[in-house]
């Protein structure tokens, strides 16, 4: 069975369901200070909550 | 922020680093670059572990060892407000 959850082929995904894109390694915050402060060192994962909507 | 405060803060900052490129490495076993990251920070965290035990007092029961006095007991007490 091909394993859907590998790829990232969007298209080919079974309909209906819900699926994370796969985070790669780009880089850390130069300054891991503020990465521990932010509750992430991937600056691409670092997504205040405003309470409405996504930044 | 005295010394002692300074590398406690900085370990703990080595350690969230730690706990992020595991997490990050559970679901990329073959990411070699994060596992530079993990390797480099890691040998950074227990030097700074291993100074900060002999410096002040020991962090873990690793670090315990002793000469003259038990040293585990040197540690203050988590209601002495030192653990910050």
């Amino acid at each position: 069975m091909h394993e859907h959850w590998k790829d990232d082929n969007f298209e080919d995904f079974p309909i209906a369901m819900a699926y994370v894109p796969w985070q790669k390694f780009e880089r850390l915050y130069d300054d891991l200070e503020k990465g521990y402060c932010a509750g992430t060192i991937f600056p691409e994962l670092d997504k205040p909550f405003t309470g409405r909507r996504c930044v | 922020m005295g010394d002692r405060e300074q590398l406690l803060r900085d370990i703990g900052i080595a350690d969230f680093v730690l706990t992020e490129l595991v997490l990050y490495l559970d679901t990329h076993p073959h990411d070699c670059k994060a596992m530079e990251y993990f390797n480099h920070y890691n040998r950074i965290k227990l030097q700074m572990e291993k100074e900060f035990s002999q410096k002040y007092y020991p962090l873990n029961t690793r670090y315990a060892e002793s000469g003259k006095e038990w040293r585990w007991g040197a540690a203050p007490l988590p209601w002495e407000g030192a653990c910050a």
